[in-house]
């Protein structure tokens, strides 16, 4: 059945797919702003540079050349790519930096949120799930369905705002907002980081366990029904060797694909629960950029957060076809 | 929605399951009464009260929601939910808001469902080429994380209703096409199929008696959960201060009571009861899907 190759052929499927997303993203990147109605020039200064119209001719011409408006489109989209491999991704009209050094700021903040809430998501939906699917049916499994099912009805921002009143405001146990608070606390700085970061990280990991958690349920009830598991049974192996050695392994390499192809959906969660726990992150920059329509910044944001999350799933479908013996199998079957 | 994804890969590289697959589909699924399930039923009154909410609003509502007064007001027996920022009745805006967002969600669900079912059903029935083509652009739409890119459409577009719609409809049919080009792929193995094609009949007839009737349960409940994922994915892009401020949503209260002071002040009432409606309405769409077998089919749909 393996045809020669086929893993190879399995990553460069791959590999072009996301290429053409990248440039798919770069091009909407290039053009959302080109393709609006008015002069992108006025756009980018914003609401009051257009109600005030006490805008020279001549500098406004000048302001088009300096952003290379003046050339033919195809000049300006080369430009473009040029500008973004130099790492130049405009200037901020409110904040007065390069954008490239406001994400650089806030980028290591949102990973900080986003790594730790993502490995105990995933835990939390293994575990749960896999108690949900092996005790299919009973009291359990449908309590924990019940919670997760409400989780996953409550949109992310309500149960930060939730979560926060209750634990920040009402009993005053967590911060209410930012990173730390400030040297001037005495507190141990590593210490206090987690303490701030506690609430989000609990709010983000359930959101992102209740999606998951039906996934691990599933596969696992699935994979309980299959008759290797049946002849393991009448063969006398015990409960926990089937659990561990036959359903769980067979469940692992499904699972991490999972988790690396919830990681876009985790990005927009982390951005909203930033935005209501007032953490210094990219969440935060894109919600300041959209109030004050600071374009230069939202684009920025846009085109990072997205090309970090192809990355790292692809990185992810890499390790995937490394470690599934059976993925030259799955890429002829795609083809077929 | 982008889960419905991974699920299908899932379900790709495990040949085992998909075995299983065909023989339950080849029961004859479309000739099987829908069995009576509490758990739907409650899903369909909550839905129907929902609906009767919304276009009864003018009727209920105590107060005209644009009506200015008395600003911040805690709930009494003239105003439910107290007063907003502006002093309008909070409940009576609730009211209006679900036709914002029941509206929005329907719409956005209904484009994503047509977009996402022809994909489905033309990559799969013609397969070769055309479904090469169709599917590698649904990937591609599908690794592309879905809200940054509302955001960033919806922040250059004018805040409107109805370009709100477009934007969530036309990002979230990837997951509708994945679904209904694996169903497509096994209906058209089936037996039955390759009789009518021997008997000459064209393609667009066998697409629409019979693979599209055999998807037909799949779509239904892949709709459910689309008017749920939209609504859920316009209450964010409201929450971000993205929203129509000519139609108030659930999602734009909440925004408003938390830029406005509802939040910082603790006026539970102000922010929580559109929550609420919110987590109801999304609800009742998974309720709907639910199946009262053993083996809840929930997973590979969401």
């Amino acid at each position: 059945m393996k045809k020669p190759g086929s893993r190879t052929a399995y990553i460069l499927g791959k590999l072009a797919r996301y290429c053409i997303a990248i440039s798919l993203i770069l091009t909407i990147n290039f053009f959302l702003p080109r393709m609006m109605p008015g002069d992108p020039v006025i756009n980018l200064l914003g609401e009051d540079a257009r109600n005030a119209n006490h805008f020279d001719k001549n500098v406004i011409a000048e302001l088009h050349k300096y952003y290379g408006l003046d050339k033919p489109l195809h000049i300006q989209y080369i430009n473009y790519l040029f500008s973004i491999k130099d790492n130049n991704l405009g200037y901020s009209i409110h904040k007065k930096l390069s954008v490239a050094e406001l994400i650089g700021e806030s980028f290591y903040w949102t990973l900080a949120l986003l790594l730790p809430s993502t490995i105990l998501g995933a835990l939390m939906a293994l575990i749960f799930g896999s108690i949900s699917g092996f005790r299919q049916g009973q009291l359990g499994d449908i309590s924990l369905s019940i919670i997760f099912v409400l989780i996953f009805t409550c949109p992310c921002f309500l149960f930060a705002i939730l979560t926060i009143s209750i634990f920040g405001f009402r009993l005053g146990w967590f911060p209410l907002s930012g990173f730390s608070s400030g040297p001037s606390s005495g507190l141990n700085p590593l210490f206090d980081i987690i303490w701030h970061l506690t609430l989000p990280v609990i709010v983000l990991s359930l959101a992102n366990a209740a999606y998951i958690f039906f996934i691990v349920r599933n596969m696992i009830a699935q994979t309980m029904s299959e008759y290797f598991i049946f002849v393991a049974k009448s063969k006398g192996i015990s409960e926990r060797a089937i659990i561990f050695n036959h359903v769980l392994r067979n469940v692992m390499p499904p699972f991490i694909s999972i988790i690396a192809l919830e990681l876009g959906f985790m990005v927009s969660g982390a951005l909203i629960v930033e935005i209501v726990f007032s953490l210094n992150g990219m969440g935060t920059l894109i919600y300041d950029a959209m109030i004050t329509r600071d374009f230069p910044v939202i684009q920025g944001v846009f085109l990072i957060v997205t090309i970090f999350v192809l990355a790292a799933n692809f990185f992810a479908d890499l390790l995937y076809g490394i470690a599934d013996p059976r993925i030259g199998d799955a890429a002829s079957s795609i083809n077929m | 929605m982008q889960r419905a994804a991974s699920i299908c890969e899932v379900l790709k590289n495990m040949e085992i399951i998909e075995r299983k697959w065909f023989r339950s589909l080849n029961i004859g699924r479309f000739t099987e009464q829908i069995p009576f399930s509490p758990i739907k039923t409650i899903g369909i009154s909550i839905l129907i009260a929902l609906v009767f909410i919304a276009i009864a609003a003018p009727y209920i509502a105590p107060h005209d929601p644009e009506k200015t007064g008395i600003p911040y007001q805690s709930p009494s027996t003239d105003h439910f939910l107290g007063t907003n920022d502006l002093g309008q009745d909070i409940f009576s805006e609730l009211l209006y808001a679900s036709r914002t967002s029941l509206v929005v969600g329907f719409l956005a669900a209904i484009i994503s469902i047509v977009i996402g079912v022809s994909v489905g059903l033309m990559a799969g029935y013609y397969r070769g080429w055309v479904g090469e083509l169709l599917m590698g652009m649904t990937d591609v739409f599908l690794l592309i994380p879905g809200l940054p890119l509302m955001i960033i459409l919806a922040a250059y577009l004018s805040p409107s209703m109805w370009n709100i719609i477009p934007v969530i409809g036309l990002l979230w049919w990837c997951s509708t096409a994945r679904v209904v080009h694996s169903r497509v792929l096994q209906v058209r193995e089936m037996q039955f199929i390759e009789s009518t094609r021997a008997l000459g009949y064209s393609d667009s007839y066998i697409l629409h008696k019979h693979v599209l009737a055999n998807t037909k349960e799949v779509i239904y409940a892949k709709f459910s959960l689309a008017v749920a994922s939209a609504m859920l994915a316009e209450a964010s892009l409201s929450f971000l201060g993205l929203g129509d401020p000519l139609n108030i949503s659930w999602g734009e209260m909440i925004h408003f009571a938390f830029t406005r002071g509802g939040f910082a002040n603790d006026m539970w009432w102000w922010y929580l009861p559109p929550g609420l409606m919110i987590c109801i309405t999304v609800l009742a769409f998974v309720l709907i899907t639910m199946e009262s077998r053993k083996e809840s089919r929930l997973v590979e749909l969401i």
